[in-house]
């Protein structure tokens, strides 16, 4: 169809996810994780590449980016701060540490901060419980965060140490 | 062929009827919305709803996808499958407030508003069947419309929310949806399928130039059809029929008719 819209650094992504699985459309999921690793997101054009490569419906590829939350179809900030609303974190304060992201960064839930630094995805349950309530910015795991210490940790990422 | 008790009667099933086959044919009334003859079997609007009792255990299930098997008990009218049914009722009422259909189908069973919040009527009338999905997928394979994301998120979706490229504008979709849900436009020179922003170009009959639906889905039936047949896609009703009278007056008197052997009426 329009192979031709991707861009030849989406089309070598793309194509690069799909050879690391021989092709098998059995392994669309990961084929799309190692896509959104690689270029942030899953752009439609990449999509459309891939759907043709695999000769996958598109609809059923729009359907499984989706149904994961971990797959994101538009960019995302350079950083992902993802807050625990599970249960046992919510109960133990985590709605006042995302009420204090959402103010200090002026972002919604599963939006992205105007500088593009930042993206902010509330969950429900990291399996910490114990640590609860618990904050996660790409690799990098809080624990038991109260919401005042939320502009410190923020300000490790944001270029502006102290 | 197996035995199996429905609401007291026993009756006779064939191995691969669902439950949903043999109650109806002994002529039990269940409502049912997504159990289409043409898809298979999906389970997703839970109105067909049976008690079920197997090895002393009795349990609800989904007529539409329960296997038959011997011996099985099946009660279709108690008191807690229609308390069931008019649950769910409520809960698809509250996904297609405004669905005439679906609104017929609840006073039918009692049921006249939901007790829970109705979607807004910005989003779209839809019960998450999946029939037209199924359908676009499975029976005319063009896939063009899938679910999007989920729980509460979830939605019919063209892919990336834009035009439905995939589409054959073959109106499937909207002739099996059970609330009424996705509008066909058969225009003069298009077909268009709002729901899902798709539009092909009308066929029109070879001879008089009526549109007659869709033009990619005039080739894929045209595709498929045996050489020699294929003339049946090309005229609109009113000239197939002129043709046939044709057809039918020219053999009455004698003259040698226009079709091929294999189709001309065998004499008695
Ligand atoms: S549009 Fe109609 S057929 Fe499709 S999922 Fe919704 S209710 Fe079912
Ligand atoms: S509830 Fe937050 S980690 Fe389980
Ligand atoms: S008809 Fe059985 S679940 Fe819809």
């Amino acid at each position: 169809m329009t192979t031709d819209t991707a861009t030849p650094d989406l089309s070598t992504a793309v194509e690069a996810a799909v050879e690391a699985y021989a092709g098998d459309p059995g392994f669309l999921i990961p084929m799309l994780q190692d896509l959104q690793a690689d270029l942030g997101y899953v752009p439609a054009e990449a999509a459309r590449h891939m759907a043709d490569l695999l000769h996958v419906p598109l609809s059923q590829l729009y359907s499984v980016a989706t149904f994961y939350k971990s797959l994101s179809l538009v960019p995302r900030g350079k950083h992902l701060i993802t807050v625990c609303l599970g249960t046992v974190c919510y109960l133990k304060g985590a709605k006042e540490v995302a009420a204090r992201i959402e103010s200090q960064l002026e972002v919604g839930p599963r939006m992205t901060t105007k500088d593009g630094l930042f993206t902010f995805e509330p969950v429900n349950c990291l399996g910490m419980c114990g640590l609860a309530p618990v904050m996660v910015i790409d690799d990098d795991h809080f624990t038991e965060v109260r919401p005042g210490q939320v502009p410190d940790i923020l300000a490790r990422y944001s270029g502006k140490e102290n | 062929m197996m035995k199996l008790t429905i609401d007291g009667e026993e009756v006779e099933a064939r191995d691969g009827d669902t439950v949903l086959d043999a109650a109806r044919r002994a002529g039990a009334e269940i409502p049912e919305l997504c159990a289409h003859p043409a898809v298979s079997p999906y389970g997703a609007c839970r109105l067909c709803l049976v008690e079920v009792k197997r090895n002393g255990r009795t349990r609800m299930a989904a007529s539409c996808c329960y296997p038959v098997s011997d011996g099985l008990t099946v009660l279709t009218k108690t008191e807690k499958v229609q308390r069931a049914r008019r649950g769910v009722m409520e809960l698809l009422l509250a996904r297609a407030p405004e669905s005439q259909a679906l609104r017929e189908l609840g006073a039918s069973m009692g049921v006249d508003e939901p007790r829970f919040p109705t979607v807004t009527h910005a989003e779209r009338d839809c019960i998450l069947c999946g029939l037209c999905v199924n359908v676009c997928r499975e029976v005319i394979g063009a896939a063009a419309i899938s679910f999007a994301g989920r729980g509460v998120d979830r939605a019919l979706a063209a892919p990336f929310l834009q035009s439905a490229d995939a589409c054959i504008g073959c109106g499937a979709c909207a002739a099996v949806c059970p609330v009424g849900s996705i509008e066909i436009r058969w225009g003069d020179d298009e077909v268009e399928v709002p729901t899902f922003g798709a539009k092909v170009p009308a066929a029109r009959c070879e001879e008089c130039g009526t549109p007659i639906g869709s033009a990619p889905f005039r080739e894929r039936v045209q595709g498929q059809l045996a050489a020699g047949l294929s003339h049946a896609t090309e005229l609109c009703p009113s000239c197939k029929q002129q043709h046939a009278a044709a057809g039918l007056s020219r053999a009455n008197r004698g003259t040698a008719s226009t079709l091929p052997a294999s189709a001309r009426p065998v004499p008695l």
